[in-house]
């Protein structure tokens, strides 16, 4: 028997009452969590969907560029010391990141020029299975993508300038090469390639192992993309490593928006069940006048009143912040497999989130009985014997 | 000794000011055993929650062996009732939802610290001596009038209270019950437990050894 005895007692008392309002209570806990961790997973999941999109970092050789004239004749731009980078040894350095998980693809290239049909173009070599996942938006616009080797692909500005169409065939290197497809207009720079296995060029070139950059896509929800870079240059030190922030911030405004839109419906949710246990304490202290006066004329101070319908609030956030986190997560689940759109990933069980939940939600519903306390703890004790 | 100067006070009601204490003056000695008496609205009842600090005088002094509680921070005041005051009410004057010894030891449970075993044991011996020791587990819906006005006297008596201040007692009681009840009054204050009484029955008013007349706000006597 001690303090908590008063408000313990009083909450058994009234059983429907408190029911109800730690139902409520529970209710807005549990669509917080479930906001929260559906938000999460869809957040990550459009993350890796986005990421199909493009890359989002570029990692290349640290060259000087030389702006060179001389004469009275500009030379055009000249790069010095520009050395091709070393596959196996680069992207192994890349998926060895602390934040390595943040990896999501690594699609190493090499670039060339060729003169072929009597004209000049740019000749690119890739791993056809990173490069077909990193830029999914690709369709061929007749023909198919590279199926075996000898087979290349062509952009549509490529395909027209040399004159030639999928099936169609074209020499590199006095070698023949089967056109397997030409691409649909992209907008960028892969329009004007030609487009063909990275090992088949490498060899061509005499350069095994050879690229000239690569293109990585990092999932950045969670982390910054700034330590991701930190990262691959601290592996990578002679290297040139670039974040595409137009492109991360892009990706990154549409997770956000997800989550920021879960956080404010979240907000309303809370301040609805707040407001509805600060009502419920508001019409409780009104009933207990007769109660306050007892326990004044016992010698209860203010403050100990005061203490009494907030630890009674305490005891409803406590028993609602764990309710409503396990109801939370299994709407979590729930939701997202009628949405069916986790891509395999699940949200999170936390016996911590548990603990911070029944923690943090008592602080939500003393602050919402505080004023409905101090109202029950200013009741006059004189007021209060009146209704004696 | 608890001593009276002059005590005014007024309440104030659709804007009228409704004098309700008008310059009572008393000393009240350690176990003396006074009745106030007087017609309903007389003001025997705010004198009472003056008396027991429940209310503020607007003027006066009120004095308890010496300390001045009229000018006392309310804190002292909630302290004084906790160990010296002791009040009791014709109604409701236990929390239905505390069984008979929760309500006995409610004057102990103000703090997070449990109440102890000694005390609980002394709080049976409490209602034990006003023979309600076999309903210690009961809730208070379950007890008569009677037996609830025990209660009450119980905790006045679990915490050893110098004065206890009883407003009407027995006025919800039926007379056998009364009787007994101010049997029981009659023999705490016997123990040196002095008590100040508000009631309407002058049968009961004649038990004690000093009856004290008011009539709008003044005494009579």
């Amino acid at each position: 028997m001690n303090l908590f005895t008063i408000p313990l007692k009083n909450m058994r008392r009234k059983p429907t009452k408190t029911g109800l309002l730690l139902l409520v209570f529970s209710v807005g806990v549990m669509s917080v969590v479930a906001l929260y961790q559906v938000s999460l997973v869809v957040g990550l999941s459009l993350e890796q969907k986005l990421t199909a999109f493009g890359a989002n970092i570029v990692v290349k050789p640290s060259t000087e560029k030389l702006s060179v004239s001389y004469g009275g004749f500009h030379m055009g731009d000249m790069l010095l010391d520009a050395k091709d980078l070393q596959e196996a040894e680069t992207t192994a350095a890349i998926r060895s990141i602390a934040l390595s998980d943040r990896i999501s693809i690594v699609a190493p290239k090499l670039v060339t020029m060729v003169k072929t049909n009597e004209a000049a173009v740019a000749l690119v070599g890739v791993r056809w299975e990173e490069e077909l996942a990193l830029k999914s938006y690709w369709a061929a616009a007749d023909g198919t993508f590279p199926q075996r080797s000898g087979e290349i692909l062509l952009g549509s500005l490529a395909a027209r300038k040399l004159g030639i169409a999928a099936g169609d065939t074209l020499d590199l290197f006095a070698r023949e090469y089967k056109v397997s497809g030409t691409l649909l207009e992209t907008g960028s720079d892969d329009d004007s390639v030609i487009l063909m296995g990275l090992g088949e060029l490498q060899e061509m070139l005499g350069q095994p192992g050879a690229i000239s950059f690569v293109e990585v896509a990092a999932l950045c929800a969670g982390c910054p993309i700034e330590d991701i870079v930190a990262q691959v240059r601290n592996n990578l030190p002679k290297t040139s490593v670039i974040a595409l922030q137009n492109v991360v911030n892009q990706r990154m405004s549409s997770i956000r928006f997800v989550q920021k839109l879960a956080v404010m419906i979240s907000l309303v949710i809370m301040v609805t069940a707040s407001a509805m246990v600060g009502l419920s304490m508001l019409s409780s202290v009104n009933e207990r006048t007769k109660d306050i006066g007892i326990l004044r004329s016992l010698g209860y101070g203010k403050s100990r009143v005061f203490m009494i319908f907030c630890l009674e609030a305490a005891f409803i956030g406590s028993l609602a912040g764990g309710i409503g986190y396990l109801a939370g997560y299994g709407a979590s689940l729930k939701t997202l497999d009628l949405l069916t759109m986790t891509d395999g990933v699940v949200p999170i069980f936390s016996i911590v989130h548990l603990a911070i939940c029944a923690a943090v939600f008592p602080l939500i519903t003393i602050l919402s009985t505080l004023y409905p306390a101090w109202r029950g703890a200013s009741v006059e004790p004189s007021r209060a014997l009146v209704s004696l | 000794m608890l001593v009276a100067h002059n005590i005014k006070k007024t309440f104030s009601s659709d804007n009228k000011d409704i004098p309700v204490l008008n310059g009572i003056s008393l000393n009240l000695k350690d176990g003396d055993f006074t009745s106030i008496v007087g017609r309903s609205g007389s003001g025997k009842t705010t004198l009472l929650n003056v008396l027991s600090t429940l209310v503020r005088p607007d003027r006066g002094e009120l004095t308890y062996h010496g300390r001045n509680l009229t000018t006392a921070p309310e804190s002292q005041l909630d302290q004084l009732r906790r160990s010296d005051f002791a009040v009791i009410f014709q109604f409701h004057h236990l929390l239905p939802y505390l069984t008979v010894l929760e309500n006995t030891l409610l004057p102990f449970m103000s703090n997070l610290k449990p109440v102890g075993r000694k005390m609980e044991k002394k709080a049976l011996e409490c209602l034990d001596r006003v023979g309600i020791a076999d309903k210690a587990r009961r809730l208070p819906g379950n007890l008569s009038g009677g037996e609830q006005q025990r209660v009450a006297i119980a905790r006045a008596l679990v915490k050893s209270a110098k004065i206890l201040f009883a407003d009407e007692p027995t006025g919800s009681l039926d007379k056998a019950t009364g009787e007994t009840i101010m049997e029981l009054l009659v023999g705490l204050n016997g123990e040196g437990l002095s008590i100040i009484m508000v009631t309407h029955e002058t049968e009961y008013a004649a038990l004690a050894g000093r009856t004290i007349e008011i009539e709008d706000g003044s005494l009579v006597q």
